[in-house]
């Protein structure tokens, strides 16, 4: 008998925690499946993208080149605005305002060149989850140039 | 001939009215203190990033100054001040940046001060504010996300890390 009752509750322990680590992780907007890290084509870069209220914001949070040639962290040199030269580019927010339109595509914000201070209208569409077509523009969409970003998973803790 | 001026004269007189009676508006000073950010560990060298949200009411704010009607025309940050809010000081920030967002999807997120580097064993951290930011359209929403961007030079494993952020906005009121 009590063998019976420990197959059986090990057969529970068993099924209910396979299916529990294989459910999605549950979101509360449809729009929330943009939140992540994701890396540009190039390489050079990894950007998070996060909901502030209701729009999404990509910040860099990776440089391949953290630092300038006098080796002091780099920073916004080409800022319209001089007062704001100083922000560290480590953290800038180059994604701003996109608001959820629904069937995959974020729009209405604006994608930042750093390499020369440019201000883009920006659409971003995911082809699969994993997978970001990230659009930039000035006035008409169809005269832009489409970048594809790729989903990275977050690193987890190394045990000592 | 004379139709013709004195339709030029008419417009004329109606943009000295409305521009007459709009006038420059007042400038109040608007602040907020003790606004509390607490960026969740596990936290990576790097941009960590809080969020809190404030609602201005300038009719509470000007009292029996207020009049129906009156509106945010622009608003400036005329300071910002970051304390820490646990033990730890500013242990490891390298950098902060304050923000301003609002919902609406007509208005672009600004940011409005910066402290970047932050000097070593610091109490506090008067932040560099950019006069040019334009923050009238987001603090006339009522509704703002004030973020906080905390710069880490090392990642941090063991909980997270509390900050303060006081500062004064000028509100100009028409």
């Amino acid at each position: 008998m009590l063998r019976k009752l420990t197959f059986l509750a090990v057969s529970a322990v068993i099924t209910f925690g396979t299916l529990s680590f294989d459910l999605p992780q549950k979101s509360e907007d449809p729009g929330d499946r943009l939140v992540g890290i994701w890396e540009p084509s190039n390489g050079r870069s990894r950007i998070k993208i996060d909901r502030i209220g209701s729009k999404y914001y990509g910040r860099v949070v990776w440089l391949i080149e953290p630092n300038d040639a006098d080796g002091n962290p780099r920073t916004d040199i080409n800022n319209p605005d001089p007062d704001l030269r100083n922000l560290p580019l480590r953290g800038f927010r180059m994604c701003k305002d996109f608001v959820y339109q629904g069937e995959d595509t974020w729009s209405e914000g604006t994608l930042y060149d750093p390499n020369n201070g440019s201000t883009y209208n920006g659409t971003i569409t995911m082809s699969d989850n994993n997978t970001l077509d990230m659009r930039g523009y000035i006035g008409i969409e169809a005269i832009g140039r489409t970048d594809v970003w790729k989903r990275l998973k977050m690193p987890s803790r190394k045990k000592k | 001939m004379f139709k013709f001026f004195k339709t030029i004269g008419i417009l004329a007189f109606s943009i000295l009215l409305v521009t007459g009676c709009s006038g420059p508006g007042e400038i109040h000073e608007y602040s907020v203190s003790d606004l509390e950010f607490s960026l969740e560990g596990p936290l990576f060298a790097g941009p960590n990033s809080e969020q809190a949200e404030i609602s201005i009411d300038i009719a509470d704010a000007l009292g029996d100054a207020y009049v129906e009607g009156m509106r945010i025309s622009d608003a400036r940050l005329k300071s910002a001040t970051v304390l820490p809010n646990d033990s730890l000081g500013f242990d490891q920030v390298n950098a902060f940046v304050v923000s301003f967002a609002s919902d609406n999807e007509d208005i672009s997120m600004q940011e409005a001060a910066v402290k970047n580097p932050l000097e070593e064993g610091a109490a506090q951290a008067s932040l560099n504010v950019a006069p040019d930011a334009e923050l009238g359209e987001i603090m006339e929403e009522g509704k703002v996300y004030v973020v906080l961007d905390a710069d880490l030079a090392e990642d941090y494993w063991d909980g997270n890390r509390d900050f303060k952020l006081n500062f004064t906005l000028e509100l100009t009121i028409k």
